[in-house]
């Protein structure tokens, strides 16, 4: 017998070995896992997965808008409640997608077939369940890492969110195309009221603890953003409370434009086709003055509502030629950050309450709200609502 | 294979497909994604996955049968919880200069929540307790 021969045959000794170290499906005893308790669960989880990501595409869409498709600026509030959505969504989706796993731990273990053409399509199968959990657990863990504004990560959280999220989607369909007759099989089972064994809970009882599961994680981390139930959130990134009333997602210290802020000789460069102005806070105020109840509704789920004071987007750009069917781009005295510039559609320039923002609740804003002027508009992104504002440029479109 | 199931697959390998394509344009944080992936599901299958089982192994041999339903619900209920509340319980991303930020007491509030769940599960286990002992005998004379 030739060396190799023996290195082989220790080789598979090895690999049976600890091939039978490891359990089979059929060793794990409860009756609750399975199709039964999976398809319900999965269902939940799924329509959890389809807000999560119909939302999240809302809000990409709103921060990268493309011209084809044009956005509802109103109700003010539907950022509001889609982001919450999208936030109260992924947090209920933790508890659904730990029981589904649960559910199903057991084919993790199930052997490869040996037969070649069998074995091509248990190992796509194992890919794209690898491909679902990888990216289902990635795309939880980020955005609730996100909300609390921890980023334990050095990739692009926007991009990675963004590209994960529709992989995620994607491997969801493909799932539920895949497993659709066990599905259905499954619902048509009846769900077991009472336990098959003493000390086991019925089926019936998992499920609904899962639900309630479910429901306590979302009250306690994003119902803050209900009114009513705010006290309820006690593990609420936010509890609401900020300056004038409103928390603070970027401070001025920490978008190092403390200075440039206070000084008195800022004035506002507007600039459009008719060219060019440079305006004071007095200036400003001098024009008329509009109030508007605006939410600022963050990406991270929270959001407060304050009654902001300023002069309208399309007041200002009318005096250097702009016209309510241009883009207005408005930039930061922020010198760096993502978010030192946003464009305000067309659609929001022509609407009365998109506020070239100098008060809120009545005051002058904190220099954490923007002092001394900022963009405030209805339906959108708090990231896009850009403070400490050093230029207004009208964008012809 | 019903065309219905053909379209939702077909649908869903695009948006992967689509996925991949966004993702092949972060080139240099491509290996630190794949880690993340490959973490996601080593950490589920090998550390909570296996980390319920031997909780459910002990709980077979070590508890009284009218406990274990209730407890697999405080399980079910505060395990999911509890790591929700991670990235706020750690106050992992608190900054000095922004105070109305993580500005709740995470801990108490999850203290406040784990005992309402503890005190569910008590009440629940003494009514299990009592059907499994059977009603009480009448007093003999």
């Amino acid at each position: 017998m030739s060396g190799s021969a023996v290195g082989e045959r220790r080789l598979r000794g090895v690999a049976g070995r600890l091939e039978a170290l490891l359990p089979r499906p059929q060793d794990f005893p409860s009756p609750l896992r399975g199709p039964r308790t999976a398809a319900r669960v999965g269902g939940w989880l799924g329509a959890a997965f389809l807000v999560c990501f119909a939302t999240g595409l809302y809000s990409h869409l709103l921060q990268h808008p493309v011209a084809w498709l044009p956005l509802p600026t109103r109700p003010a509030r539907l950022y509001q409640v889609t982001q919450g959505l999208h936030v109260a969504s992924g947090t209920a989706a933790v508890p659904l997608l730990l029981v589904k796993l649960w559910s199903v731990f057991p084919r993790l273990f199930v052997r490869p077939p040996r037969a070649p053409r069998r074995l091509l399509g248990h190992l796509l199968e194992r890919v794209s369940v690898a491909v679902l959990v990888g990216s289902c657990v990635v795309q939880l863990a980020t955005g609730l890492a996100n909300s609390a504004q921890w980023y334990p990560w050095g990739f692009d959280f926007v991009r990675t969110h963004f590209a994960l999220g529709a992989v995620a989607a994607g491997s969801v369909l493909v799932h539920v195309a895949v497993k659709l007759p066990l599905v259905r099989a499954a619902l048509e089972q009846r769900v077991e009221d009472r336990p098959e064994r003493a000390g086991a809970p019925s089926r019936r009882s998992l499920l609904r603890m899962t639900w309630l599961s479910a429901g306590v994680a979302v009250l306690a981390t994003t119902a803050a953003g209900v009114p009513g139930l705010r006290r309820v959130a006690v593990l609420a990134v936010r509890s609401g409370a900020g300056p004038q009333g409103v928390p603070v997602n970027r401070s001025a210290v920490a978008a190092a434009v403390t200075d440039l802020a206070a000084d008195p000789g800022w004035r506002l460069l507007v600039r459009g086709p008719a060219g060019s102005t440079r305006l004071s806070r007095e200036d400003l105020l001098a024009m008329r003055q509009r109030t508007a109840v605006l939410p600022i509704a963050c990406v991270e789920g929270w959001s407060a509502s304050g009654t902001w004071g300023g002069v309208a987007v399309r007041d200002v750009v009318a005096l250097v030629g702009g016209t309510p069917q241009d883009d207005v781009t408005v930039r930061s005295l922020q010198r760096r950050g993502a978010y030192r510039e946003s464009t305000l559609p067309a659609a929001w320039v022509a609407r009365d309450d998109s506020l070239l923002a100098l008060t809120l609740g009545g005051e002058p804003l904190h220099p954490d709200h923007g002092y001394p002027c900022r963009l405030i508009a209805p339906a959108r992104s708090g990231v896009l609502q850009t403070k400490w504002l050093g230029e207004v440029e009208v964008v012809r479109a | 294979m019903s065309a219905g199931r053909v379209v939702l697959g077909l649908a869903g390998a695009a948006l992967v497909g689509w996925g991949l394509v966004l993702l092949a344009g972060l080139s240099g944080q491509l290996l630190e994604i794949a880690a993340w992936l490959a973490g996601g599901i080593v950490v589920h299958d090998a550390l909570l996955a296996p980390l319920v089982l031997l909780l459910g192994a002990l709980a077979a041999r070590r508890v009284p049968s009218w406990l274990r339903p209730p407890l697999v619900r405080l399980l079910v209920v505060l395990g999911p919880l509890t790591l929700v509340a991670v990235p706020v319980l750690g106050r992992f991303g608190a900054r000095a200069d922004n105070p109305t930020l993580l500005d709740r007491p995470y801990l108490a509030g999850w203290l406040v929540v784990a005992a309402l769940a503890v005190l569910g599960t008590a009440l629940d286990a003494a009514r299990r307790r009592r059907a499994v002992a059977g009603p009480v005998p009448p007093p003999t004379p």
